[in-house]
């Protein structure tokens, strides 16, 4: 870790949105792991809270979006405690979500967080807010103006700029900005993706050669706790991903190559398409998204033709941060967890 | 001093053994390197002679006297660009910002490789880069350089991107300031040096065509200040009329090939940015580039005089018009990319300027976009209270969120792209499918025919162009003088 890197002890309690989704069941299981104490997890009414109270976690039932259940998670908690923010809507059912969850629900934990004296905000964006590359061998440098990429990229904006406001009135905050991520407690759409590149059915656009930066789970979550106890870096905003970009055919060949090499048949060839598919349907999601619509594949569709590669060189002199899985690695100890939970690719 | 005088005298018929046409960063060294190496040499010049320093560096007399049409010429297109040509006795090395940098190795690589250009070394690049960096005096500016210059610096470097300062040919006297400097233009270095050594040069000259007799050109005809014609001819010529007037003057010479279909440019838009302290400086431009993004864009600080900053706010005028009363508070700031487009010049029969045409690529409009904003980021993180993007309904940009605002709102077709760096319109190598002239500037099907200038350059550098220009001029004329042992 480079010297001038300060890092303060664990805290007395940790506050985590998002506590059942991807990145945050991982980082859960993570600071379990790492033995830590005073974790309260906000999570909905109707999800199971018995599996995460079992085990110490504090849960708080309730929505982001709703200021009331905002204020009860951080309720009595001690001051001098961190919060870990990483609930956000990716996919969501209507457009509005963006903005309940992304937008709003950043904003009343910023402001809640404030009046609870909490020691540091980690607020976990995304690439959404910046666009993409305006030149595929282009990468983005850590600081980059707002370009955001439709309704996800916006209310991610919306979010950022919330915890801005908060760090100009006092909050001690940092924003993490991960790319795609890859790793174990993957939704449903990522195991799509596993089987899609299994059977030679995942689209690559033009060849294949747009840029893609990609974060492990693992890697995120160091970079997550780098963040949370790094002194004297609120305010800043850090790429988090793995050590480099690599090039969607790249990723469609590891990925096949972890496959085989985890024992799974892999079939069909990669098949690389016009990219004008892509433009269409990138053209069709902003219609969409126009009209308040949201389309899952017709959106994944229309990003794949795109580059979106960050370089993370403030984050690793900053933050101290390392990455410590790359794509092969990082791909076959993923598909290793699906085949325990007996996820099916 | 005037150096130039008229060829002609009371006749209309001069023979020359080399006829040079154009004075600018093409033409000068070209015939000073000839005429040192004992060739007789008449260079010819539509413009006239202006001394350096008679006229008020980047003002509307400048323009007025040593521009082509006043500074305003457009190539046309959706978005159109503006362009400008220096028309004068040392082209646009006369009026330019003066910045160098030497030809970058990656472009030159590229170029050679890409376009077959036969024994193009760096490292005869790189001597000759020397040389010139030596007879222009290429130096930092003394002491601290202008508020505006510093702006760009800190801004960029507060977020950790690269830039500096861009050495200039300029001359600064002992214990000068940042505004002391005295431009080492052509007429000041290169052209003084080819008269000393027997050159003569004939400015208000315009060449209409070359007479050609199938592969060889015997003279020129030309038509002279007073409206007379002429006639030069020669055994061999060099066309240096920079890349619009190059490829202009071979098709009006019915010469055929890769000429004029490649036009390349870096297209250009602007912000003027306004501080809280007075940071206008008259007379000059801002020496910091940002370079952190190379090739695919630069960013630098352009002439800001009142004029010239109503003219960068002219684009969005009713929201914007009321900032003028604080241009001694603001100054224009630019973002250059490396475009992927291509344009063209077509000479038309019966008048008297070529059509000039240049095509943006979605991803140029994008890169535009993107570089903008970029710029607008690092004048905020400069201090800057607001920043006024140059197009048709631009939002102020006070603070980041307003930059998404700067991005999304903008269109190549609502701002004034614009393009000080022409190039490649008889690009330079042995690939017939891409060069008009062979790797030393031959023209390909012509035996006594060169083009010596900007036309050559492969594709935009990504860089000031000037000194990549000279020194491919340098080494094209060496490899003629030793080819060309003088009779």
């Amino acid at each position: 870790m480079p010297e001038e890197v300060q890092r303060w002890s664990t805290p007395p309690a940790t506050v985590i949105t998002g506590a059942t989704g991807w990145l945050g069941s991982a980082l859960i299981e993570h600071l379990l792991a790492s033995e830590r104490k005073g974790l309260r997890a906000l999570l909905r009414d109707g999800e199971d809270a018995s599996r995460l109270e079992e085990r110490g976690v504090e849960v708080v039932k309730g929505d982001i979006s709703d200021k009331r259940s905002v204020v009860r998670l951080f309720d009595g908690i001690p001051s001098g405690a961190d919060v870990i923010h990483t609930a956000g809507v990716i996919h969501p059912k209507s457009l509005s979500e963006f903005t309940k969850v992304n937008a709003n629900g950043t904003r009343y934990i910023v402001e809640v967080a404030q009046s609870a004296s909490i020691r540091r905000m980690v607020h976990v964006s995304s690439n959404s807010p910046f666009g993409t590359n305006p030149v595929e061998s282009e990468t983005f440098r850590n600081q980059e103006p707002y370009n955001p990429y439709l309704g996800y990229g916006a209310s991610k904006m919306q979010g950022e700029l919330a915890v801005l406001d908060g760090v100009d009135a006092g909050l001690d905050a940092v924003i993490v900005r991960p790319p795609w991520f890859y790793g174990p407690y993957q939704p449903a759409r990522q195991t799509t993706f596993f089987t899609m590149v299994r059977t030679g059915k995942f689209p690559m656009f033009g060849g294949g050669t747009q840029r893609r930066s990609m974060v492990y789970v693992e890697n995120l979550i160091q970079g997550v706790i780098a963040a949370e106890l790094t002194i004297g870096v609120s305010g800043r905003g850090y790429w988090i991903a793995d050590e480099r970009p690599y090039e969607v055919r790249e990723i469609v060949e590891t990925v096949r190559r972890a496959l085989t090499d985890e024992g799974y048949e892999v079939t069909g060839k990669p098949r690389s398409l016009p990219v004008i598919i892509a433009n269409i349907a990138e053209a069709a999601d902003r219609t969409l998204q126009r009209l308040g619509q949201y389309q899952q594949q017709v959106h994944v569709l229309g990003e794949m033709g795109h580059t979106i590669a960050c370089e993370i060189s403030a984050a690793k002199a900053e933050l101290g941060y390392e990455p410590e899985f790359e794509l092969y690695g990082g791909m076959r100890r993923s598909i290793a967890w699906c085949r325990e939970q007996g996820i099916e690719l | 001093m005037n150096l130039s005088k008229d060829a002609f005298g009371a006749g209309d018929h001069i023979e020359v053994e080399v006829l040079i046409i154009g004075s600018g960063a093409g033409g000068s060294p070209t015939a000073a390197l000839l005429a040192e190496a004992g060739f007789d040499v008449l260079i010819v010049e539509e413009g006239e002679w202006y001394d350096q320093g008679s006229i008020k560096p980047f003002s509307l007399d400048q323009m007025e006297k040593q521009y082509r049409s006043g500074g305003v010429t457009v190539a046309l297109g959706r978005p159109s660009i503006a362009y400008t040509e220096g028309r004068c006795a040392g082209g646009g090395t006369e009026v330019n910002s003066g910045l160098y940098k030497r030809p970058p190795h990656s472009m030159l690589t590229k170029w050679r490789d890409g376009y077959q250009i036969q024994n193009l070394e760096l490292d005869d690049i790189d001597d000759i880069a020397d040389e010139i960096e030596r007879d222009l005096s290429v130096s930092y500016v003394p002491g601290e350089s202008t508020l505006a210059s510093q702006a760009l610096a800190r801004g960029a470097t507060s977020l950790g991107w690269q830039n500096g300062e861009i050495p200039r040919w300029m001359s600064y006297p002992e214990r000068g300031d940042a505004l002391s400097g005295k431009r080492q233009s052509m007429t000041e270095t290169y052209l003084p040096r080819a008269i000393n050594a027997g050159a003569i040069l004939s400015t208000g000259v315009r060449v209409e065509r070359l007479e050609m007799t199938d592969a060889t050109a015997g003279a020129a005809v030309v038509e002279r200040r007073d409206g007379k014609a002429g006639r030069i001819s020669f055994r061999h010529v060099f066309v240096c009329c920079g890349a619009i007037h190059t490829p202009a003057l071979l098709q009006r010479s019915g010469i055929k090939g890769n000429i004029g279909k490649s036009l390349a440019v870096h297209p250009t838009v602007k912000l003027s940015a306004k501080f809280s302290e007075e940071i206008n400086v008259d007379n000059d431009v801002p020496v910091h580039q940002v370079t952190e993004f190379f090739p695919h864009s630069s960013f630098g600080g352009s002439a800001s005089q009142a004029g010239l900053l109503a003219l960068a706010l002219n684009d969005n005028w009713r929201a914007f018009r009321g900032q003028i009363t604080d241009w001694r508070r603001m100054s224009v700031y630019y973002a250059a990319i490396t475009s992927e487009g291509r344009g063209r010049v077509i000479s038309v029969p019966g008048m008297r300027d070529p059509v000039v045409t240049y095509r943006l690529t979605k991803n140029d409009r994008t890169l535009l976009a993107i570089s903008l904003g970029r710029l607008a980021l690092a004048m905020l993180a400069a201090g800057a209270e607001a920043v006024y993007p140059s197009f048709r309904g631009a939002p102020v940009v006070r603070r980041p969120a307003d930059v998404a605002r700067l991005e999304a709102g903008f269109s190549a077709t609502k701002a004034s792209v614009m393009s000080v760096h022409l190039c490649s319109t008889v690009p330079m190598g042995e690939d017939p499918r891409l060069c008009g002239a062979d790797s030393f500037g031959r023209v390909h099907g012509t035996t006594n025919v060169r083009v010596n200038d900007a036309s050559l350059l492969p594709s935009a550098p990504g860089v000031n162009p000037q000194a990549t220009v000279m020194a491919l001029v340098v080494r094209n004329v060496r490899r003629f003088i030793e080819e060309n042992v003088h009779a």
